[in-house]
C-alpha cells in the first residue's frame, strides 16, 4: 500500500504551484508579481533559469521522500529493493554514463521516471485504504508529493520544449510518447508494491531524477554553478 | 571408496576448495562418502594442534567519497591464535551471483575497494565478509549497501583566512576554501554544502556557520587582537558530513582606533602648550621658579642692622644701628623677658616674677636647656643669650664667636618676640654676620658653644674666652671690608682686657665693675654695659636677657652664688664698683669703670641711643627688676654717678 508519511511542506507545494504557472507560459512579473495563465507581462524565462527552478523542484521533492523515518535499513531495504516497478528500466548507474549518453535520451529517462510516477501516486490520494503503517499526515504529505510529481513532470516537458526550441535537443518525439505508454504498464505492477518498498523506490527514483537533471543542466549549460 | 579401504590423500595448501574427481562407477553414492579432514598444520614448524576458528567478522563501515567508488571496513575478528584470512563477497541487486572483492589493499588493512568500475549506483549490494583459519571459517551478516546514501567526502582543502577591510573601514575576516580534490561538482555530479567554525585560540566553545553551497564567507564580529582558528567541513545531500579540515590560523591586529588616537594626541598638545604658556609667564614676570620651589634659607637679622653700614665701614652708626643700648633692658628686652617666661624652681622663681606677666615660653625654655643649664631659664632669661645677642649686634668679631647658640637663642627669641604684638620685628642677625657664620667654621664657636651652654655668660672669663676664640678665627673670613680695623680694634682690646681678666679670677663684685672686664664688655657689647653686680653678697649678675638693642638685662645670681663659693682673689687694681654713667634709653644703663672714663668717649654716641632705649623702656612697667625706680634712671648724660645695682634688680622676692 501506499505510504508516504512524508513531512508537510504547504509552503513548498504553493511555491511549486507557483513554479508551474509560471513554467506554463506566464513568467512572473519584476519584483515576484504572480503570473496567470494569459497573461503576457511575465518576463520570458531562460533556460538556464528554467533548469534551475525545476533542480530546486526536483530538491524539495527528493527530501520530502528522504526522511529518516522512511529509510529503510538492512533487510528491509534489501527486500524493498527488488521490487520497484522502475528497476527494469534501463538507467545510468553512474556519472559516466549519465555523462556520454546522449542529452536527448537523458532527458527521455528523466521524463520517463516521473511518468512512471505519476500514476502510482494518484492511487494513493484515491485510496481510502488505511493502513497501520500509514498515518493520516502521511496520507497527505503522499498527496503533496503526488502534486509535486505532476508538477515537476510539467517542468522538465517545459524545459524540454525550450530545448527543443532553441535546438540544444533534437525534436525526436518518440521518447515522450514512449514513456506515457510505458509508464501506464510500469504504474501496474506499482500495486504490488508494499509501503516501505514505494517510499524507497520513490526516494531512489527522485535522487535519479535530480542528479540527472543536474547532469544535464550543466552538459547544456556548462559554468553556471556547475 | 565405500568399499574399498584406500584413502586417496590430498594435501592442500591454502585452499578451501578441492574439487574431487570421482568416477561414476566408485561412488554410487555421495553421500556416504567419508571424508576426514585433518587440522591444518602450521608453516611455522610447531606441531601446534592448538586453535579456534575465528570469531564472526562484522562490517564497520562502507564509505563513498565521491559517489563514484566507495570501500568497506571491517573488525577483524580474534583469529584464536591463528593466522585468519578475510574474504567480501557482495551480491549486486537483481544478480545471484557473488563476487569478490576486487581490491583489499587500495584502502588499508581490513578494507575491501570498489573502483569506478564495480560500483553501481542506485543498487543495493549485499556484502558479506568471512574469515577463515586453518581450524575453520565464519561468515558475519549481510550488509546492505547503496552507494548513493554512504556519501562522505573528504575535507575542504586550502581554507585561507584573510582580513579585508569594508567600506565603512570595518575589518572582517575573508574565509576562502575549496572542495575535496576528489568530490566532482563542476559536473553537477555532487552537490556539496559546507559548514564552518571558529573559535578565538584560547576559547572553548566553537561557532559553527552553515554556509550552504558556497565556498566563501565573511566573519564580522572578530576581536581584535585576538588568534582565532578556524575549520570547514562539508557534505553531500544526504549523505553524511566530512571531517574538519585542518586549522587555520588567523592573528587578528589590535584595533588602532583612531578616535582614541586623537584623543590622547590632543590632550598631550594641551598640556604642553599650557606648559609653556605657564613658563612664558614666568619668565615674563621674572619669578624665579627655583626660589618659588625652594626658597632660600632666609639668613638671620638684626633689626635695625644694615649690612651697608657695615660695609662702609662706618662704626658709629653701625653701633647706633645696632642699637644698643644701655643697660637696664628696655622694653623690648622686657618683651623678651616677658616671653621667655619660665617657670623655674622656688628660687628662681623670686627672681624673675615679672617674667610671668608674659606667656611663659616653655618651648623656649626647652631649647635654650643646654645653653642655660644652671639656671634653666629661657633664653632670654639665660645671660648667655642676653650677651650674645648684645655682642652679635654690636661686636661683629664677638658675634662669630657664638654663631651657633646665638642663632639659636636669638632665633628662640626672635620666635617669642614674634608671639607678642608688636614686638621688634624678627631678629636677624646682620647678613655679613650670617654669611660670615655660615661660610665659616669657627674653632672658637666650638669653644664658645661649649662654653656657653654650659653657664652662663656670668663672668668675663668666658666672655674673654669666647673673645679670644672668635678672635683668633681668621678675620679675613669675616665679610667685614672695611670694618677691619674696627676687629683689630676690638681684639685688641678685647686682648687686653681678657688677658688681664684672665689673670685674674673672678670675684663677685669684681665681674663687671672691673675696668677691664668693662671695657671688654663694652668692646664686645658696646653699647651695653657689663650687667654688674652690687658689693651686697650677690656677687654675680646675670645676664639675663639681650635684646636686640644690646641692652642687657642684668639678675642677680643669687643661686649661683651659693654655687660658687670660691672668691677668685684678684690681684692688681680691682674696681668693685660700676659707676652707671648714663641711662640709655629707658632701661639701659651705661656703667663705666671709674678709672676708664676716658674709653667712654668711643662709646658715646652708642650711649645715646642707649639712653634713648632706657627712656622708652621706662614707660613699661613690665620690667619690675629694672624700672622700679624709674625716677632713679632718668640720668644726666655725661654724669658719673653711682648705682647700685640693686635698687633696680628688684623685687625679686
Amino acid at each position: 500500500r501506499r505510504s508516504a508519511s512524508l513531512s508537510p511542506s504547504v509552503s513548498a507545494g504553493s511555491a511549486c504551484l507557483l513554479l508551474w504557472l509560471c513554467l506554463l507560459g506566464k513568467p512572473p512579473g519584476l519584483g515576484g508579481s504572480l503570473c496567470t495563465r494569459g497573461d503576457s507581462g511575465c518576463p520570458p524565462l531562460s533556460v538556464a533559469d528554467l533548469f534551475d527552478r525545476v533542480i530546486q523542484h526536483s530538491d524539495r521533492l527528493h527530501r520530502l521522500s528522504a526522511k529518516k523515518y522512511f529509510l529503510p535499513s538492512g533487510n528491509e531495504l534489501a527486500k524493498s529493493a527488488r521490487r520497484c516497478h522502475t528497476s527494469r528500466m534501463l538507467t545510468p548507474n553512474g556519472k559516466e554514463y549519465a555523462q556520454t549518453i546522449p542529452r536527448e535520451e537523458l532527458t527521455y529517462v528523466i521524463l520517463r521516471l516521473l511518468q512512471a510516477w505519476k500514476e502510482p501516486l494518484s492511487h494513493f490520494d484515491q485510496s481510502t485504504v488505511h493502513h497501520q503503517d500509514l498515518s493520516d499526515d502521511s496520507l497527505s504529505k503522499a498527496k503533496e508529493i503526488s502534486n509535486m510529481v505532476h508538477e515537476l513532470k510539467t517542468g522538465v516537458e517545459k524545459v524540454t520544449e525550450k530545448m527543443q526550441s532553441m535546438g540544444i535537443i533534437s525534436n525526436s518525439l518518440n521518447g515522450m510518447g514512449s514513456s506515457e505508454a510505458a509508464g501506464l504498464s510500469i504504474s501496474n505492477e506499482a500495486n504490488l508494491m508494499s509501503n516501505y518498498e514505494f517510499i524507497h523506490c520513490f526516494r531512489r527514483d527522485s535522487n535519479k531524477v535530480q542528479s540527472y537533471l543536474k547532469i544535464l543542466k550543466c552538459r547544456i549549460m556548462p559554468g553556471n554553478s556547475c | 571408496v565405500q568399499s574399498g579401504s584406500k584413502w586417496a590423500t590430498a594435501a592442500q595448501h591454502h585452499a578451501y576448495f578441492y574439487p574431487l574427481l570421482f568416477s561414476s562407477e566408485s561412488f554410487s553414492n555421495l553421500s556416504t562418502l567419508p571424508l576426514e579432514m585433518s587440522s591444518p598444520k602450521l608453516n611455522t614448524g610447531f606441531q601446534e594442534r592448538s586453535g579456534q576458528p575465528p570469531g564472526k567478522p562484522e562490517l564497520i563501515k562502507c564509505r563513498s567519497p565521491e559517489k563514484e567508488t566507495f570501500s568497506c571496513w571491517w573488525k577483524p575478528v580474534s583469529d584464536g591464535g591463528l593466522p585468519t584470512n578475510y574474504t567480501l563477497f557482495y551480491n549486486n541487486e537483481g544478480e545471484e551471483s557473488f563476487y569478490e572483492c576486487p581490491d583489499y589493499t587500495t584502502a588499508g588493512p581490513n578494507s575491501c575497494y570498489f573502483d569506478k568500475k564495480h560500483t553501481s549506483l542506485w543498487t543495493i549490494y549485499n556484502i558479506t565478509i568471512k574469515a577463515t583459519n586453518e581450524m575453520g571459517s565464519n561468515i558475519s551478516e549481510p550488509h546492505y549497501v547503496d552507494v548513493t546514501y554512504i556519501v562522505q567526502p573528504n575535507p575542504p582543502v586550502n581554507l585561507s583566512l584573510a582580513l579585508n577591510k569594508h567600506t565603512d573601514g570595518k575589518l572582517y575576516l575573508l574565509m576562502n576554501w575549496s572542495s575535496p580534490p576528489l568530490a566532482d561538482v563542476r559536473s553537477g555530479w555532487l552537490t556539496l554544502e559546507y559548514e564552518l567554525r571558529l573559535k578565538p585560540e584560547e576559547g572553548e566553545e566553537w561557532e559553527t556557520i552553515f554556509v550552504g553551497q558556497r565556498t566563501k564567507y565573511k566573519v564580522f564580529s572578530l576581536i581584535p587582537g585576538e588568534k582565532y582558528i578556524a575549520q570547514v567541513r562539508c557534505k553531500s545531500d544526504h549523505g553524511e558530513w566530512s571531517k574538519w579540515s585542518s586549522e587555520s590560523y588567523i592573528h587578528l591586529p589590535k584595533e588602532f582606533r583612531l578616535k582614541d588616537m586623537m584623543v590622547w594626541v590632543f590632550v598631550a598638545v594641551l598640556s604642553s602648550v599650557i606648559c609653556l604658556i605657564m613658563i612664558w609667564m614666568m619668565g615674563l614676570k621674572g619669578i624665579n621658579m627655583v626660589a618659588c620651589i625652594l626658597p632660600p634659607v632666609p639668613g638671620p637679622k638684626i633689626k635695625g642692622l644694615d649690612a651697608h653700614l657695615l660695609e662702609a665701614g662706618k662704626n658709629e652708626e653701625l653701633l647706633s644701628a645696632l642699637g644698643c643700648q644701655g643697660f637696664p633692658p628696655t622694653s623690648d628686652c622686657e618683651d623678651l623677658l616677658v616671653e621667655f617666661l619660665e617657670i623655674d624652681d622656688s628660687e628662681d622663681q623670686q627672681l624673675m616674677p615679672n617674667h610671668e606677666k608674659g606667656h611663659p615660653n616653655k618651648n623656649l625654655k626647652s631649647g635654650n636647656k643646654e645653653t642655660d643649664s644652671d639656671s634653666g631659664r629661657g633664653s632670654c632669661d639665660s645671660p648667655s643669650l642676653l650677651l650674645e645677642k648684645c655682642k652679635e649686634s654690636r661686636i661683629p668679631p664677638a658675634e662669630f664667636q657664638t654663631p651657633d647658640f646665638s642663632e639659636t637663642q636669638v632665633k628662640a627669641a626672635g620666635k617669642s618676640s614674634q608671639e607678642t604684638q608688636n614686638r621688634d620685628p624678627e631678629l636677624k642677625l646682620p647678613d655679613f654676620n650670617s654669611d660670615g657664620v655660615k661660610s665659616s667654621t669657627w674653632p672658637g664657636t666650638q669653644l664658645a658653644s661649649s662654653q656657653i651652654p654650659k653657664g652662663s655668660y656670668h663672668n668675663i672669663v668666658e666672655v674673654c674666652k669666647v673673645a679670644f676664640s672668635a678672635m683668633n678665627v681668621n678675620v679675613s673670613a669675616i665679610r667685614m671690608g672695611n670694618e677691619e680695623k674696627h676687629p683689630s680694634k676690638y681684639s685688641k682690646n678685647i686682648e687686653t682686657i681678657c688677658e688681664g681678666e684672665m689673670t685674674q679670677r673672678r670675684k663677685g663684685e669684681s665681674f663687671h665693675s672691673k675696668a677691664k672686664a668693662d671695657q671688654a664688655l663694652q668692646w664686645l657689647l658696646p653699647n651695653e654695659k657689663s650687667p654688674f653686680l652690687s658689693d651686697k653678697p650677690m656677687d654675680y649678675v646675670e645676664i639675663h636677657k639681650v635684646n636686640q638693642n644690646g641692652a642687657l638685662a642684668v639678675l642677680p645670681k643669687q643661686k649661683e652664688n651659693s654655687d660658687k663659693t670660691e672668691i677668685y682673689p684678684i690681684p692688681g687694681t680691682t674696681k668693685e664698683y660700676a659707676k652707671v654713667t648714663r641711662v640709655v634709653d629707658n632701661n639701659v644703663l651705661v656703667l663705666m669703670p671709674e678709672s676708664r672714663v676716658q674709653g667712654m668717649p668711643v662709646f658715646q654716641e652708642p650711649p645715646k641711643e642707649s639712653a634713648q632705649s632706657l627712656h622708652q623702656s621706662q614707660a613699661e612697667k613690665n620690667m619690675s627688676y629694672c624700672l622700679t625706680a624709674p625716677s632713679e634712671f632718668r640720668l644726666q648724660t655725661g654724669g658719673l654717678e653711682y648705682m647700685d645695682p640693686n635698687s633696680f634688680m628688684c623685687s625679686f622676692k
